[in-house]
């Protein structure tokens, strides 16, 4: 592969990457390594505080990483920002204009990308009357106006900090139903974040664990569930070497452990496939275990990596 | 606002302070035609010497005619034209920019196609243009207003007020409140407190050097030998020239106040040991100094205007990437 082909095949790329806000505050983010292969739908899950909105602001160009590197779309976040759209948490819009208006305000900010009849067709989903203020929407109406401006744009990369999180389940469905249809035509890589598990399995094929400022596991949501397996047995955790035991409980009748095996799995423990809740509960719980980045998610060596 | 003149940054901004915008219009609307009506009362009803023996009855509009009401309003004009650039400033400062860091709408702005840095420099160049466009209305309507009565009394053209609105100085002055109300804005982030600052800030630089103006350029001195006392410096002093000192001076060429040291030296006035006059003399500006001052003024003004917005620019530049 060449250099030029690696860095289209890469959304984002993050190399011991830090920030910190403030002198007093330890680090929102420490030492996070990870690269995310472009075209992927990336659930960014972790525990509230755990860094997942700063990594997200960082890969949009708002801020700037106090340690590390970070390369988006193959250069600097902030060379990328006209082909990414981002989300806040907040969904941050002008109260004072109407929804036409901020529909406007894409098209007047986005020259020559902007795509006002789908950025329509997503509010008129909704059946939003284009007139109403944005001060007068509720808090899935908002959600909505946000995301028709950000798929207005026709980013290469969507950025979506919480998106879902305060929508029904009729309206997470049918914007969900959007967002994949949009993303499945155009190639568009979606990095979304949620602390609901739940929220992005069905959707998403990737999986970035954020917990402590750092990627705990970081792959192909189905390879990170093979690489691991979940075994009760009569025995002690310690009994369990060779395998990198994750996290282990004692149970009525033994022992309950997720392990990563490392070759074949004596006799005596029953063996069977995690669900992704267990999954990342077992390594939320334990953060002490080792992270898994699969092949493809594991950051290049520093040689590779185009200047 | 046409849509199909004004694009991109600029139709955001202009739309997203469509209220603020429409509210100056119609501000300086009202003040042209109230300063239209003024100018019809002071003509149609003028004040005639000797008219009443003593205070006058409230004859117009509770004043003692038109011309006076009209000289009452344009010194109460050249005072509040002192508030523009403050009043720019806040506007700046607060709505403009720190509402948006406070709101987080500047993370909408700042994930689309344009650079903080050129949203930063547009903001700047509209609240600039408009800044000026305004003051120098203003300035049109109150020389209008004012026409008939610069150089009355605390109408001068060295008053504070009346110097201000008559040159360069309050355009300079606004552009300086811009620049200091994005800055603040930037670092202070908080709507209220940002628009608070900003028109502190502006109103202590007004206030600095409107008591340092008239050090910028040298003054014109006068003097002459005590024979010539009284008489004669009245003489001196050009008609419409601003006097910044007056005295009297020893034969060591010392000056001083003859009313504060003789006969006896009174307390915490300064006096020279000899308080024997033997000369007088003047400072002043004469009229052509206006100018000067004005084009210095405006100059160190300018300067301090530049230096905020690079600074302005520095910030913005060290937050995002």
């Amino acid at each position: 592969m060449t250099a030029t082909a690696a860095a289209a095949g890469t959304a984002i790329e993050a190399a011991a990457l830090g920030k910190t806000y403030g002198r007093r505050r330890g680090p929102a983010l420490d030492d996070c390594s990870f690269r995310l292969p472009a075209g992927r739908i990336c659930a960014v899950v972790g525990p509230n505080g755990a860094g997942k909105s700063t990594l997200l602001a960082l890969a949009a160009g708002l801020a700037r990483p106090t340690a590390g590197r970070l390369t988006v779309l193959g250069g600097a976040p902030a060379a990328a920002r006209a082909r990414l759209a981002y989300v806040a948490q907040e969904k941050p819009l002008h109260p004072q204009l109407s929804i036409a208006d901020t529909l406007r305000l894409g098209a007047e900010l986005n020259p020559g990308r902007w795509d006002a009849a789908l950025a329509q067709q997503v509010v008129e989903e909704g059946e939003l009357d284009l007139s109403v203020h944005v001060r007068a929407l509720s808090g899935g109406q908002r959600t909505r106006v946000a995301l028709a401006l950000a798929l207005g744009k026709r980013a290469e990369l969507l950025l979506l900090d919480e998106p879902m999180a305060d929508l029904d389940p009729l309206a997470r469905h049918q914007l969900m139903g959007t967002l994949m249809a949009q993303a499945a035509e155009h190639g568009t890589t979606v990095v979304m974040s949620s602390h609901i598990v739940g929220e992005l399995a069905d959707a998403c094929d990737h999986l970035l664990l954020v917990a402590g400022g750092r990627v705990r596991l970081g792959g192909p949501i189905d390879e990170l569930v093979a690489a691991h397996t979940l075994v009760t047995g009569r025995g002690s955790a310690a009994e369990l070497a060779p395998h990198t035991v994750v996290e282990s409980r004692a149970t009525g009748r033994g022992t309950t452990a997720l392990i990563r095996p490392a070759g074949a799995i004596a006799a005596g423990w029953e063996a069977q496939e995690p669900s992704l809740e267990d999954l990342l509960l077992a390594h939320l719980r334990s953060p002490g275990a080792p992270a898994l980045l699969t092949p493809e998610a594991a950051p290049r060596a520093e040689s590779e990596v185009p200047a | 606002m046409s849509s199909s003149v004004i694009k991109g940054t600029r139709w955001t901004e202009l739309r997203l302070h469509r209220r603020a915008l429409w509210t100056t219009v119609a501000a300086l609307a009202l003040i042209a035609a109230l300063t239209v009506f003024l100018r019809w009362g002071a003509s149609a009803y003028p004040s005639v010497d000797g008219e009443c023996g003593g205070p006058c009855k409230p004859t117009f509009l509770g004043f003692a005619n038109g011309e006076h009401m009209l000289q009452e309003a344009m010194g109460l004009a050249s005072m509040t034209l002192l508030l523009l650039p403050l009043l720019i400033g806040a506007f700046v400062a607060g709505p403009l920019t720190a509402r948006e860091l406070e709101s987080g709408t500047h993370r909408l702005a700042w994930t689309q196609s344009v650079t903080p840095t050129r949203w930063l420099a547009s903001r700047l160049t509209t609240a600039a243009c408009l800044a000026a466009a305004v003051a120098v209305t203003l300035m049109a309507v109150f020389r209008f207003g004012a026409a008939d009565l610069f150089g009355r009394w605390n109408m001068g053209w060295a008053d504070r007020g009346v110097y201000e609105g008559t040159g360069p100085v309050l355009v300079a002055y606004c552009l300086f409140a811009v620049a200091v109300g994005a800055l603040v804005g930037l670092l202070v982030r908080r709507t209220l407190l940002a628009a608070s600052l900003t028109g502190l800030v502006t109103g202590v630089v007004l206030a600095v050097l409107g008591s340092v103006r008239w050090q910028l350029w040298p003054v014109v001195q006068a003097s002459g030998p005590a024979t010539t006392m009284e008489p004669h410096w009245m003489k001196v002093l050009p008609r419409d020239a601003f006097m910044t000192d007056v005295g009297v001076t020893n034969a060591a060429g010392e000056r001083f106040i003859a009313r504060q040291c003789t006969p006896d030296q009174m307390a915490h006035f300064p006096c020279p040991s000899d308080t024997r006059i033997a000369g007088w003399f003047l400072d002043y500006h004469p009229r052509s100094h206006f100018w000067y001052t004005q084009f210095i003024e405006t100059g160190i003004v300018l300067a301090l205007a530049a230096a905020a917005v690079w600074a302005a620019f520095l910030i913005l530049r060290r937050r995002t990437p």
